[in-house]
């Protein structure tokens, strides 16, 4: 397959608008403008396009959620909060061509009738917040975003928000907390954004990938992004960002459904140092772990769910041989108890104690009773028993290194010592007070 | 050419900002963020910025200024500050050195880097040398897995790094 | 209204009613710790989960609105395991100190624990602590410890939408966020005890009630607070004749769930009595104590003859007082009554509509005297009407008005005969030729009228303290001695005298005792509110 959203990599100048209209770009602009918005939506619906961002929900299908007959005003989100570990596919669209983005960006917006757009760039992404100021900046410039862009009477901005620093920020309703200047504590839901979202109004969050879908879906039509993939319902092409013990790390624009093997023997060049592959997370940390004899799935939606786990956003991670699983879920564990934001009970002090036992695993002080305390943990944060799905994100790891795994964590156990005596943990809270302190 | 690309923060000391206020090209900032919400509040990330740019931290005088700004409570202002990673509250180094310490980086010799640094510079995560130079911080993943491990100094970062790059980088920041 | 079947009993609620109202309504007690009444919604503590037939999730009551023929289960074993595993994720931070914490006893972690938790423990872990945040005054009233806290953000939006002062935030995040205001600021807005109030575990405790009692040993009381005009129902907690403190009791008419820091630590006053013994000046020197049947007997003979007495009656005493007052003194002796009213600091009270209630005066029960139609004077009126001279002084209340506390008062008095009715010595009872002790407000039964127009009623929690004897009780023994018929049947209690006085007073007719029991207070009748 000839890339498509990395088409214009390694090329010179590929951010400049110059070099995207001469691409072709902003061609499907132009036709989605003449289009009525319905058809937009019909369109991308027909293409099958699932959401990129990790939760695979057809994006023409959000779409149409938001209610159209509103005189409130209606906001679409970019979701370029990028955080979860093993993802980095949509930095590299924002390297490549922002425009194609924006591109994205505009005729979604029109789509579901909003005239403002913000993208949420994660804070550390400095870098790629300018690069997408100054495309936007450029593309102002020629009256592709403001007010009656190319003279139909559409008027659309689009304003970068940066986070600073949160990963639950990604959550779409966290994301939007944090744009209205709140810590982004996830919303209960209902109401979904769609209908009560940014500013109370409704609103539609996607992801980077699956906007710089929508303007190739535009010009070449449902059909033929359908065609790429497996079927209709994991279709076009997707960005796997392959990393961890791979020769050739990196981000590879693949049809949708190629195999892991594939993907990771061919394109990233196979294991590094010839050593053997022992797991691999198929889709950003928070997906299952899948032991190496899975390697030959097909990475899509479907089948990676049929296979037990996720293919979030397509961001691999591959182990070899010498990972030491207790340590890698260990690994993940700090990630999560760092991330939770800590409103639901179960999230807040199960993400935390699942890392103590796995620590004190690690450490050689663990207990018979840690792998059942931890299936109990892992059992009772996910699955609706919190807020947002950050429960599940470390639960579905805790569970499945279990599950293919157990028998190293059952070995530390069996080498372990008895516990040393308790220390009191300092935490580095401050406690000078003003007058009152005592 | 040298690694290194990152310019110095600018610090202001403690006792210059207990009491802030914002000079005019502040204010044409703000007034411009403003203009992008339909809300003040949501001006609150945006402004944080604006003077963690200008300060390189947020004290609680600055937290206090802004909540005056934009009509807050300086306990909401200090509940989102501190629920954000990436806001300082207390001074930092002229330079950053967050060091990914997630999987993907972890594979590729994360750990390696960190001692390194640490045997380096004298300090441990979340402390600053004494000449005010370096501050060390362990970050979680930085979204740039494909080129582990990474190190973001300041705004940039500093991909596929091993202890010589490290040492070559360290020398250029001064 | 839609019906609702929760474990097979099915009842109507109004459309909107979440699962945790609808059930109550139903008479099952769903668990909650973040869901508070009043305040909002936010689903956090995971602790209300029910489940929904059809749903194929379990939901949080607390957020879920009731549906026309749902159909919940409260008790399932799916609810069961949820809640035995919410509990268990709170107590394993939980520093389970119950021993040493003064929420023991009303802690709804113990509570729930022993209800919905489980019997043994995973946990071999370090828990979680916050040095320097473990007692610490975070105000000039609440104490905060940190270790204790579950999370649950009541005291928050708390600051945020009752008293609307934000001070307080949840700092940092995940495991190991915390309550703080900003930068060490006192959290000291006027009803920073609520805070307290709306915590579920003793994470924050009032300091002034710390360590005092154990909470089962206490006895309370519903009463009413006396601090200003608004009347914020209170429970009155007392213990062996001591009071040890007022709380918020809920009527959603008036205070909603709260009450405001000044009312709360009046509670302590009602210890102090000093005045315990009916007292007479026979000579020069100090006045002594004396039987009540002399010092009544004073009263009769020194104070109400020529025409009667001048009266300084007060705004701190039940319609009921108020009511024996004007019959004996106004209608009958034809005596001059005034009721002094000090307007006070200007206090606020949220009610359960969100809708701030703010007070007219300092007193309890003005709009008690004016619907009597007793003259209300200010301080300045006040001090003429004492500094006129002309016949004996009776004050039925030393603590009527701040000014006839103060050594001006004793001064404006002196050569004057002096009779009056008090708990506490001031100045003037001091001067006086005959004092009275009087029952404080948790020793008396009554009624009040708030400046919003209900009438409430107050309890008496404990028996009169020394010899002393409620207003209205030395009102109808100083009528008996007068020879003043008050038509009232034997026994006189405060409830007889309320007929009576719905009889007679046209703004209180058709009110009964009953009534005080199911609503919030009875609102007066209108077209009548002015008279006087
Ligand atoms: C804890 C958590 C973190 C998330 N992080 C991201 C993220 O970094 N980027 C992203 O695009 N979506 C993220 N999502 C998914 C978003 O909530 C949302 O589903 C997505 O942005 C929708 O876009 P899509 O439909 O185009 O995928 C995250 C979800 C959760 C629960
Ligand atoms: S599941 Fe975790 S991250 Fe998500 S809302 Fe609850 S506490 Fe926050
Ligand atoms: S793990 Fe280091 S950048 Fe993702
Ligand atoms: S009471 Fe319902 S989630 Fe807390």
């Amino acid at each position: 397959m000839k890339p498509i959203l990395l088409r214009a990599r390694g090329e010179e100048n590929s951010r400049s608008i110059n070099t995207y209209l001469r691409l072709g770009g902003y061609a499907a602009l132009k036709r989605a403008l003449i289009m009525d918005p319905a058809d937009v939506r019909e369109e991308v619906k027909n293409s099958g396009l699932r959401g990129r961002g990790g939760a695979g929900f057809p994006a023409g299908v959000k779409w149409g959620f938001v209610p159209q007959s509103t005189t409130r005003p209606r906001y679409l989100i970019c979701n370029a909060d990028e955080s979860e570990p093993g993802t980095f596919k949509d930095r590299e669209i924002i390297h490549t061509e922002p425009h194609m983005l924006l591109e994205g960006i505009i005729i979604a917006s029109y789509a579901i009738g909003a005239n403002t757009a913000y993208i949420y760039i994660r804070g550390e992404f400095w870098t790629e917040a300018e690069i997408l100021e100054r495309a936007i900046a450029e593309a102002c410039r020629k009256k592709y975003l403001g007010k009656d862009i190319l003279r139909t009477g559409f008027d659309i901005d689009i304003h970068v928000h940066r986070g600073a620093g949160a990963y639950i920020c990604g959550e779409e309703t966290a994301l939007i907390e944090s744009i209205e200047g709140k810590r982004g504590q996830p919303r209960l839901k209902p109401p979904f954004p769609a209908v009560v979202g940014l500013f109370g109004c409704p609103t539609v969050v996607n992801n980077v990938e699956t906007l710089a879908c929508v303007p190739h879906i535009i010009e070449h039509g449902a059909e033929w992004f359908a065609g790429i993939g497996r079927d209709v319902r994991n279709s076009g092409p997707k960005l796997y960002g392959v990393s961890g013990h791979v020769e050739k790390p990196g981000v590879y624009e693949l049809p949708m459904g190629t195999t892991f093997r594939e993907i990771i023997y061919e394109h990233a060049g196979g294991i590094r140092g010839g050593k053997k592959l022992k797991a691999f997370i198929p889709g950003g940390s928070s997906c299952p772990v899948l032991p190496a004899d899975r390697v030959d799935i097909p990475a899509d939606f479907d089948s990676v769910a049929e296979a037990g786990s996720m293919l979030g956003s397509g961001g691999i991670i591959v182990m070899d041989e010498t990972v030491d699983m207790v340590w890698a879920l260990e690994n993940l564990l700090t990630f999560y108890a760092h991330e939770s934001c800590g409103q639901c009970t179960p999230c807040r002090e199960g993400s935390d104690w699942a890392l103590d036992i796995v620590r004190r695993i690690r450490a050689g002080h663990g207990q018979p009773r840690d792998l059942e305390a931890l299936e109990r943990i892992s059992r009772h944060a996910s699955q609706g028993m919190t807020i947002c799905p950050l429960g599940d994100a470390f639960c579905g790891p805790i569970a499945s290194f279990l599950k293919h795994f157990r028998h190293e964590f059952e070995d530390y156990i069996a080498r372990a010592e008895p516990l040393p005596p308790k220390k009191l943990p300092v935490l580095p809270v401050r406690s000078d007070r003003g007058p009152f302190g005592i | 050419m040298t690694l290194a690309r990152t310019r110095p923060l600018t610090v202001a000391p403690p006792d210059t900002l207990a009491d802030v206020s914002f000079d005019e090209a502040m204010e044409a900032r703000i007034e411009e963020i403003l203009a992008k919400y339909p809300t003040r509040q949501a001006a609150l990330l945006p402004l944080l910025w604006l003077c963690q740019d200008r300060w390189g931290w947020i004290s609680p005088g600055v937290m206090r200024a802004v909540a005056a700004r934009l009509d807050l409570a300086p306990a909401h202002v200090a509940g989102v500050v501190t629920f954000y990673t990436m806001y300082q509250t207390t001074p930092p180094g002229k330079y950053l050195l967050q060091v990914c310490t997630t999987l993907s980086c972890q594979l590729c010799g994360t750990s390696g880097l960190a001692e390194h640094l640490r045997e380096k510079l004298g300090i441990g995560f979340g402390e600053t040398t004494p000449d005010g130079r370096f501050t060390l911080l362990d970050v979680q993943c930085l979204g740039a897995c494909g080129e582990a491990p990474v190190i973001q100094v300041n705004n940039d970062y500093y991909t596929g790094m091993t202890p010589e790059k490290l040492d070559e980088l360290l020398d250029g920041l001064q | 209204m839609v019906t609702v079947t929760i474990d097979g009993r099915e009842v109507q609620v109004a459309e909107g009613t979440n699962l945790v109202e609808a059930a109550r309504k139903a008479g099952i007690d769903i668990p909650t710790y973040c869901y508070h009444p009043g305040l909002s919604v936010v689903g956090q503590c995971r602790i209300c989960f029910v489940e929904v037939e059809g749903a194929p999730r379990l939901v949080t009551a607390c957020s879920t609105p009731v549906n026309d023929g749902m159909v919940v289960h409260t008790a399932s074993d799916r609810v069961r395991e949820a809640r035995a595993a919410v509990m268990e994720f709170l107590l394993e931070n939980h520093p389970l100190d119950c021993p040493v914490c003064d929420q023991a006893g009303e802690c709804m972690l113990q509570d729930y624990s022993f209800e919905h938790g489980l019997d043994t423990t995973h946990m071999v872990d370090e828990r979680r602590r916050y040095p320097g945040m473990e007692r610490r005054l975070i105000g000039p009233h609440v104490v905060q410890n940190q270790n204790r806290c579950i999370h649950c953000t009541r005291c928050i939006r708390f600051t945020r939408e009752i008293s609307e002062t934000s001070d307080l935030a949840m700092m940092k995040r995940g495991n190991h966020a915390y309550i703080d205001t900003f930068d060490g600021e006192p959290l000291d807005n006027p009803w920073s005890a609520c805070v307290a109030d709306v915590c579920p575990v003793g994470a924050l405790t009032v300091k002034e009630f710390r360590f005092r009692a154990r909470v089962w040993h206490l006895e309370e009381t519903p009463s009413v607070c006396y601090g200003c005009s608004i009347g914020c129902a209170i429970e009155v907690g007392h213990h062996k004749g001591v009071v040890h403190r007022f709380r918020p009791r809920h009527n959603p008419e008036i205070n909603g769930w709260w009450m405001c820091d000044h009312g709360r630590f009046l509670a302590e006053e009602l210890n102090g009595r000093d005045v315990d013994r009916p007292l007479l000046r026979t000579g020069a020197g100090e006045a002594a104590a004396t039987s009540w049947d002399a010092a009544l007997q004073w009263f009769v003979e020194k104070a109400c003859r020529d025409g009667g007495p001048r009266v300084v009656a007060s705004a701190n005493l039940t319609n009921e007082a108020l009511f024996l007052v004007k019959r004996i003194f106004q209608d009958e002796l034809g005596a001059r009554v005034v009721v002094p009213v000090d307007p006070g600091e200007p206090r606020k009270i949220k009610n359960a509509h969100g809708q701030w209630v703010e007070s007219a005066d300092a007193h309890p029960n003005a709009s008690g005297a004016r619907l009597m139609g007793l003259h209300l004077v200010d301080g300045r009126e006040l001090e003429a009407f004492l500094g006129e001279g002309g016949g004996p002084v009776l004050v039925v209340d030393a603590g009527a008005h701040p000014w006839l506390g103060t050594e001006e008062a004793a001064r404006t008095v002196s050569g004057q005969t002096v009779g009056a009715i008090a708990m506490v010595h001031t100045p003037l009872t001091r001067q006086a030729a005959a004092v009275l002790p009087s029952a404080s407000w948790i020793e008396t039964e009554g009624t009040v009228t708030s400046s919003t127009g209900r009438v409430q009623l107050i309890r008496r929690g404990l028996w009169p303290g020394g010899e002393s004897r409620p207003v209205w009780e030395i009102l109808t023994l100083l009528a008996r001695r007068l020879e003043v018929d008050l038509g009232l049947p034997t026994p006189v209690t405060p409830r007889r005298i309320f007929e009576e006085l719905t009889a007679r007073v046209p703004g209180f007719a058709g009110m009964t005792y009953r009534r005080f029991t199911t609503e919030p207070g009875i609102p007066v009748i209108e077209e009548v509110a002015d008279v006087g």
